[in-house]
């Protein structure tokens, strides 16, 4: 097992002995499930969303499909789950039962309520039966009532009131678990913080479709003959997971623990996570596909990676690679290169030929004879592509150019034609930035 | 399932998560070495490309349109010497993925998509306009379906031949039905049947002149494809001897009627196969399966020179077949009722290397030993039947008496027959007789043309 390194992080004033939790959906479901997971090695759990009783919960059925990439399963996974379907009084026992067996492990409740009244009330009870922290969940994207899951964290009013209603009667941290489903998460999670919010937790799922039967045209999965727009989760998602946190991590004026979420599977996901600002992280699909044991490999992995460096704990690592992160604006465009082939390693499927001719610079000459790439140094975009489809890692790098080196311009096809354009110079003067 | 039913039938392909994964491996590549090693010209890279993008119902079609027998090539091709030979994807270096140092098991996807259309019920070819010309082809193996199946999707009508009461070749009477079983032959036969083909059973075209004759019966021209059905054997002329089989016999016996009597035969008994071929080893597998003692094969030459592929020869050492090798059979010797008691054989030794560039054997005088043997089958080559230059008599045979045909267009020497298949390249592979098919059809729709 890993080496004795202390991955322990604090979550709002709360210690956990490693930053990998499960989140709030199936996995999380009941207190036999999370007593599992914590004795497979995850520090803390946040329990699958609790519901007030006051309308019934019945999940649709089937709930879920999947998103296949060729003969790769789970790329992503569409849900359109619904909270807990379980009575309040049986999810609140399975807090007890987990605090008195795991006292070591927080527990998170996750809430959703319709009305400021109702969120207060599974706040009070949450806390009063052990919850270490509660997750506001304004962001469940198959609800469709307005003012309930992602609805709420789109009308950001809402979202600061109900932050604020729960603030009101608990004294334990809250968290706000935001919807990916908007441009720009800054805005509602300075609401949220406005309502009193200790951290934000993101993401939730995104919402999509997963794919359409091609006999009876119903999306999938397919609820006897109806589809929906539902909830896309799994590693299609983590670019989109990781901007949201990353762009939150940036934000002096929101300045609030992160809790990240969204398609990771190993220590390295959850490591980009926390480079770019979150100090836990959170996981379903990776688990909906392989199972609790992948904590194993996330806490040997990130030991060993602070050990091998030397780096005394997990929080020297939050947000380390933020200062690295620029507007493209930043970038120094002075500095050109191209793409090197060390052809001893090549095994001449020309896959890179066939890229570079149909999406790139066409800088690649095929020798047939020999099966092997021909570069044409002063036609390479750069882009990188060929490095992406060669089979063989490393064959294929990028090299900087001197400063005077400068790259073909693309071809005209014919250049007579060029007395036929009708085209007229652009000489008006503008500003700097978009203006209608 | 009893040992019999395991006999007949053979062992299942890939399933279509399995073929989407195998194609998943492919590279696509830009110049596909593997079509090019393909001697029919199925188009592997073509149908997995295909494949791959979920164009499953057009992947069929590339290998059907280009290969009737897409199915039974996929069974026997010999793979890793054609398609399979350069792929990519095997081409070791320790830079490769993970995996990835292995050909793409191009047969096997093949295989697969073909049966994928029995399945699904997926027709590749529209019914054709109906023309007027008739073909005779004489002989359905895998030559004669394919040159039928190629003028018949134009609208030709064909006529096939058939000596035997069934059809197929050696896909029916030769190759052991646990490598290549009836129900798949009988499916890729109703494919050939589909696109309008005739067939005549048990109407051998063997009379003097008779495959001549039929460019006078009314046929505008004529294919031959009778294959090899004679074997070679080191029996005295003349002589009969009980418990001596050719692999020809043997072989046909399994496939037919013969079954119960060939395995009671042999059952308990101490087998012996001469050869080194692909053949040699159809014959001891299959004898190993039906309960012998022990059998043995004997070679005169040593392990590396064998032609049986190499897969095949470890199969057959793990089934437990004991490799008499450098031993050069020269007699039999039986008991006063002609019943077969044991062989006699010489040592050899290897020589220098002979025009096929293998060493040669050379007898070791005086190592002469008599083996005992219940059971002999002799499996050192098939040939053409002594008489078949008599059914076509102006047509140019060689001194093997094979069919000398230009190989751009199958043309022999009479206007208006074409050859092709083992009957014109020796003993050859099923893939290489439907390429003959097909180039003979393309140039006899020529001739017809003119
Ligand atoms: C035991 C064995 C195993 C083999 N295994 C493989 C393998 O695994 N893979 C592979 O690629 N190749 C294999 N081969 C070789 C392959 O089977 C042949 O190359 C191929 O069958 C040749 O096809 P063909 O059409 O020329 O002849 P055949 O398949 O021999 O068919 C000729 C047909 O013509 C009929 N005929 C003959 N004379 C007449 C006549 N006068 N009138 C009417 N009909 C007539 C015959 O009855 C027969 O049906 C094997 C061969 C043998 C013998
Ligand atoms: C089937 C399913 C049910 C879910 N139910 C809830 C839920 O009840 N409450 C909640 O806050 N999030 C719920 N989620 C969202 C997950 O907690 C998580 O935010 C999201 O799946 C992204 O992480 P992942 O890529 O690791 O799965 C659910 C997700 C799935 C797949
Ligand atoms: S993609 Fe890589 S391996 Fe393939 S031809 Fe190009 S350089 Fe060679
Ligand atoms: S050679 Fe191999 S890897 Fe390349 S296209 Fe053919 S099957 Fe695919
Ligand atoms: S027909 Fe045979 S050689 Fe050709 S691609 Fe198919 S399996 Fe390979």
């Amino acid at each position: 097992m890993a080496n004795n390194v202390d991955l322990s992080v604090d979550f709002c004033g709360v210690k956990f002995k490693n930053p990998f939790l499960l989140s709030s959906s199936p996995v999380s479901n009941s207190a036999e499930m999370v007593a599992r997971c914590f004795d497979a090695g995850w520090s803390g759990v946040v329990f699958k969303t609790l519901n007030s009783d006051r309308l019934p919960i019945v999940h649709p059925s089937p709930r879920m499909h999947c998103v296949h990439y060729g003969s790769k399963k789970e790329m992503a996974v569409q849900n359109v789950e619904m909270i807990s379907d379980r009575p309040l009084k049986d999810n609140l026992t399975e807090f007890l039962y987990l605090k008195k067996n795991y006292p070591d492990h927080p527990i998170i409740a996750s809430i959703m309520g319709f009305f400021t009244d109702e969120w207060a009330y599974l706040a009070k009870a949450a806390e009063d039966n052990g919850a270490d922290i509660l997750e506001l969940n304004f962001s469940c994207p198959h609800m469709c009532i307005e003012g309930a899951g992602h609805k709420v964290g789109q009308a950001f009013k809402l979202l600061e009131g109900f932050t604020a209603a729960v603030k009101d009667v608990v004294s334990i941290p809250v968290m706000a678990k935001m919807t990916p489903n908007i441009t720009d998460m800054n805005e509602p999670a300075m609401y949220a913080k406005n309502g009193g919010a200790d951290a934000i937790s993101a993401i939730n799922t995104v919402r999509g479709i997963s794919s359409v039967g091609l006999d009876d045209f119903v999306a999938t999965p397919n609820v006897f003959g109806k589809g929906a727009i539902s909830g896309t989760s799994g590693p299609a998602v983590r670019p989109i997971g990781l901007n949201f946190i990353a762009s939150m991590a940036q934000n002096d004026q929101l300045n609030l623990p992160l809790s990240g979420i969204g398609g990771i599977e190993t220590w390295i996901d959850a490591l980009e996570y926390i480079l770019l600002g979150a100090s836990t992280i959170q996981v379903t699909t990776g688990i909906m596909h392989y199972g609790y044991r992948i904590v194993e490999d996330m806490i040997e992995g990130l030991s060993d990676f602070l050990a091998e460096r030397e780096i005394k704990s997990v929080s020297d690592l939050v947000g380390k690679a933020l200062p690295n992160l620029h507007e493209t604006e930043a970038f120094d465009l002075e500095r050109q290169g191209i793409t090197q082939y060390d052809l001893d390693k090549c095994i001449g499927c020309g896959q890179c030929y066939i890229v570079c001719q149909d999406a790139a610079g066409q800088a690649i000459e095929w020798d047939a004879e020999n099966r092997r790439p021909n570069l044409i140094e002063d036609k390479c975009l750069s882009c990188m592509l060929c490095k992406f489809v060669c089979p063989v890692p490393d064959l294929i790098s990028y090299k900087e150019m001197p400063q005077d080196w400068k790259r073909q311009e693309t071809a005209v096809m014919d250049k007579n034609m060029e007395k036929d354009i009708k085209l007229e110079p652009f000489t008006k003067e503008g500003p700097d930035e978009c203006v209608i | 399932m009893s040992n019999l039913d395991k006999f007949k039938e053979m062992s299942k392909g890939l399933d279509l998560a399995q073929a989407i994964a195998e194609a998943d491996r492919c590279l696509l590549c830009h110049d596909a070495p593997c079509s090019e090693g393909c001697p029919a010209d199925t188009k592997p890279a073509e149908f997995i490309r295909k494949l791959r993008f979920k164009n499953v119902t057009g992947a069929i079609r590339t290998i059907k349109e280009n290969n009737i027998l897409g199915g039974a090539c996929g069974v026997l091709c010999p793979t890793s010497q054609l398609c399979e030979e350069k792929c990519s994807a095997m081409f070791k270096s320790q830079n490769r993925p993970e995996g990835a140092d292995r050909p793409i098991q191009i047969g096997k996807i093949q295989r697969f998509l073909v049966e994928h259309s029995w399945e699904r019920g997926f027709e590749v070819f529209e019914k054709p306009e109906p023309r007027s010309e008739k073909i005779a082809v004489v002989g359905s193996g895998p030559g004669g379906l394919s040159c039928a199946a190629e003028l018949a999707k134009d609208g030709y009508q064909v006529t096939v031949f058939e000596a035997r009461p069934e059809p197929g070749g050696v896909l029916r009477y030769g190759v052991v039905s646990y490598r290549f079983d009836l129900n798949f032959l009988e499916h890729e036969m109703a494919d050939v049947k589909a696109l309008g083909v005739k067939f005549q059973y048990d109407t051998p075209i063997d009379s003097k002149n008779g495959a001549e004759k039929l460019l006078k019966d009314g046929f505008d021209a004529v294919f031959l494809a009778p294959g090899l059905w004679d074997a070679a054997t080191i029996k005295p002329e003349g002589k009969e001897i009980e418990g001596l089989f050719s692999s020809v016999d043997y072989l046909a016996a399994l496939r037919d009627g013969r079954f119960e009597e060939i395995a009671k035969k042999i059952k308990g008994k101490t087998v012996a196969v001469i050869g080194g071929g692909s053949v040699a080893m159809d014959c001891i597998e299959s004898a190993v399966r039906l309960d012998t003692k022990d059998v043995y094969l004997i070679y005169r030459r040593s392990y590396s020179q064998m032609p049986a592929e190499p897969d095949e020869r470890i199969e057959a050492q793990e089934a437990g077949v004991h490799f008499l090798l450098l031993n050069q059979p020269l007699d039999y010797v039986t008991d006063k009722k002609n019943r077969l008691k044991g062989l006699k054989l010489v040592r050899t030794r290897l020589g220098e290397p002979d025009e096929s560039g293998r060493r040669r054997p050379v007898e070791i005088t005086g190592s002469e030993w008599i083996m005992d043997a219940d059971v002999v089958i002799e499996a050192i080559g098939n040939k053409a039947l002594q008489e078949s230059c008599e059914w076509y008599p102006n047509v140019k045979v060689d001194g093997k008496k094979l069919i000398k045909v230009d190989p751009e267009t199958g043309k022999t020497s009479v206007g208006g027959i074409f050859a092709g298949g083992d009957i014109v390249r020796g003993p050859a592979l099923v893939v290489q007789a439907v390429q003959d098919g097909k180039v003979a059809a393309r140039a006899i729709k020529e001739y017809l043309g003119k």
